[in-house]
């Protein structure tokens, strides 16, 4: 297979005005300004093949969106290269626009006040659609995403699941080669969360679309994508499977109950004890020495179950992980 | 058909002022209003009767000519604002991604804005005009001519708080430039007083600065049409239009290269 994106030692920088707390501070800044370098992204190398579907994580600030924005032709490197189908997106930004579709979580692209149809006309004339071609690949996307029914009600009275469903026919309205989805489960609740990632994997397998999604929630991406690339301070930290990730560092699972009786739970060999108070227990499970299935047994036996949830461990613990476990590797080899 | 792609543009966002209609017509009758104050104002100082005219305008021209640079002016004075929210806040990422011109793109979208908002204005003052001082003499084949100036005027406009807005990649925010801009066109543009009320030096000096040609020029040759200034006056506007289409490539280009998206 060929390569869709190729970078090479990516670098970008920011300067901002730091200002300090008070009026004085304030005044200071005008008079002053005292500038601080931020290094977002501090040199990534990376491939991406044609038809991959790729995760981009990490926790805010890390770097996804610069990266991603770059790739798209938005924002110019300090130094690397980037090749996209061939292209270099911030001399062909126009070209490439016609391959690619974006999804910024945080940035609709529908008009708020009309509804969702209205902009897909639009923008099938901005991509220079022809109209033939617009109708039947529209009657295609609405029936795919099940939007027939809300679509001419004005985006301002769509829940947000609807809107985000109107958002990703927007963006893969002109078939687009490449997508970048930047954040796009944010704020979402777990249900519409589930709905997008389905949708996600659909179009990456039946449009043959390259992918690349950033997050910054491990749990979010689970399932989805086949590669996974952590990103951390500006700088790769992983890049592998999803199976291997989840074998290596996402083998920890975090329960935590709440119960009506006082909590009787005898440590486990498997589980570490992080909180605990009278009514409620946080647990930490090992999974490479028990099943899930196994502790939530020992614990539904023993108390009455108020309320309990189980949750991946967050990105930072896993990037932790990670570093910690690089020292190991450098220690064992030295 | 690149130009199917800025009038499908045009359209959506004719659409999308419907939605924001009772916004509009609010701020027409606001503008009516003050047309009325201003038109009580000269009716007084008219009525002292020393003079039919005042440097060649009677009462009637006065007020007149008052609805048509308010109708010129009123609309985008928010158009520094909007393109610096843009570029703050980020959402112009959503632009430079796209196979279009973000420049053409805002101004597509304004004139648009400025046409509907220049016929509501027009019509509230025109009454307002017509119920407090009656008509003027105005030839009905002049008006190819003067909307040609008026879209030109609008265009010149837009044209400047565009190079303004840009500014929003270096500056915090631009709304204090607009406040500044927006001051320069109500006072030495003559949007309320015409020029030749003016003392002389500044009335020079406002002829070679773009102000007087965004709302002055046009609403002069409303009230009062000829030909020969007509040409004058749209001539300048074309240069004006070409300077500030060059200051704004070349600022653009460099700004394009700094963006810094905010915001995530």
């Amino acid at each position: 297979m060929t390569n869709m994106i190729e970078i090479k030692n990516l670098k970008k920088s920011f300067k901002v005005i730091t200002k300090e707390p008070g009026l004085r501070g304030y005044i200071n800044a005008i008079i002053r300004p005292k500038h601080k370098i931020v290094n977002a992204v501090n040199g990534i190398s990376m491939t991406i093949k044609k038809g991959e579907l790729v995760a981009f994580i990490g926790p805010n600030g890390a770097g996804k969106s610069t990266t991603l924005k770059m790739l798209s032709g938005i924002l110019y490197p300090d130094s690397g290269t980037i090749k996209i189908d061939g292209l270099n997106p911030q001399k062909d930004r126009i070209k490439l626009a016609y391959r690619m579709g974006t999804i910024f979580g945080q940035k609709p692209q529908l008009w708020y006040h009309l509804p969702a149809i209205d902009t897909f006309y639009l923008f099938s004339k901005i991509y220079d659609m022809d109209p033939e071609i617009y109708k039947k690949r529209l009657e295609y996307l609405i029936e795919k995403f099940d939007i027939k029914e809300f679509m001419d009600q004005p985006v301002r009275k769509l829940s947000l699941g609807q809107r985000m469903r109107c958002e990703f026919v927007l963006a893969l309205l002109h078939k687009p080669q490449i997508l970048f989805l930047d954040e796009p489960t944010i704020g979402l609740d777990i249900v519409v969360k589930k709905n997008i990632r389905e949708i996600i994997k659909k179009i990456n397998k039946e449009e043959k679309v390259t992918i690349l999604l950033t997050s910054h929630d491990v749990g979010d991406i689970e399932d989805v994508a086949n590669r996974v690339v952590i990103i951390n301070r500006g700088i790769i930290v992983y890049n592998g499977t999803f199976s291997n990730l989840r074998k290596e560092y996402l083998n920890k699972k975090k329960i935590k109950i709440i119960s009506e009786t006082p909590v009787v739970f005898n440590n486990h060999s498997a589980t570490k004890i992080i909180n605990q108070s009278k009514y409620s227990l946080d647990l930490e499970v090992d999974l490479t020495k028990t099943s899930l299935k196994e502790i939530i047994d020992i614990i539904m036996k023993n108390n009455k179950i108020e309320d309990i949830s189980i949750e991946d461990p967050e990105i930072e613990e896993i990037i932790e992980d990670i570093y910690n476990g690089k020292e190991m590797k450098i220690t064992r080899c030295g | 058909m690149w130009l199917s792609k800025y009038l499908a543009i045009a359209k959506i966002n004719f659409k999308n002022e419907f939605t924001y209609f009772w916004d509009f017509l609010f701020d027409s009758v606001f503008i009516a209003i003050i047309i009325f104050i201003y038109s009580q104002l000269w009716a007084i100082l008219f009525s002292t009767g020393h003079y039919s005219d005042i440097s060649g305008y009677t009462l009637a021209m006065l007020v007149w000519y008052l609805v048509m640079t308010e109708s010129i002016i009123d609309f985008i004075s928010y158009v520094v604002d909007n393109i610096g929210d843009d570029i703050k806040q980020g959402n112009i990422a959503n632009y430079l991604n796209k196979p279009y011109n973000y420049i053409i793109y805002i101004y597509t979208i304004h004139i648009v804005m400025g046409f509907v908002s220049l016929i509501l204005t027009f019509l509230l003052g025109s009454i307002v005009a017509a119920v407090t001082v009656g008509g003027f003499s105005f030839n009905f084949l002049n008006i190819p001519f003067i909307l040609i100036t008026i879209f030109l005027a609008m265009s010149m406009n837009l044209l400047i708080m565009t190079f303004l807005g840009l500014f929003a990649f270096w500056m915090e925010d631009v709304s204090a430039v607009n406040f500044i801009y927006q001051k320069f066109v109500f006072i030495i543009g003559g949007t309320l007083i015409p020029l030749e009320f003016f003392p002389e030096w500044l009335a020079k000096i406002s002829s070679f600065l773009p102000f007087s040609y965004l709302a002055y020029y046009p609403a002069k040759l409303f009230i009062n049409f000829n030909l020969h200034q007509f040409l004058d006056v749209v001539a300048v506007q074309i240069l004006w239009c070409i300077v500030f289409i060059f200051l704004i490539l070349f600022i653009y280009k460099k700004a394009i290269k700094k963006v810094s998206i905010n915001g995530g």
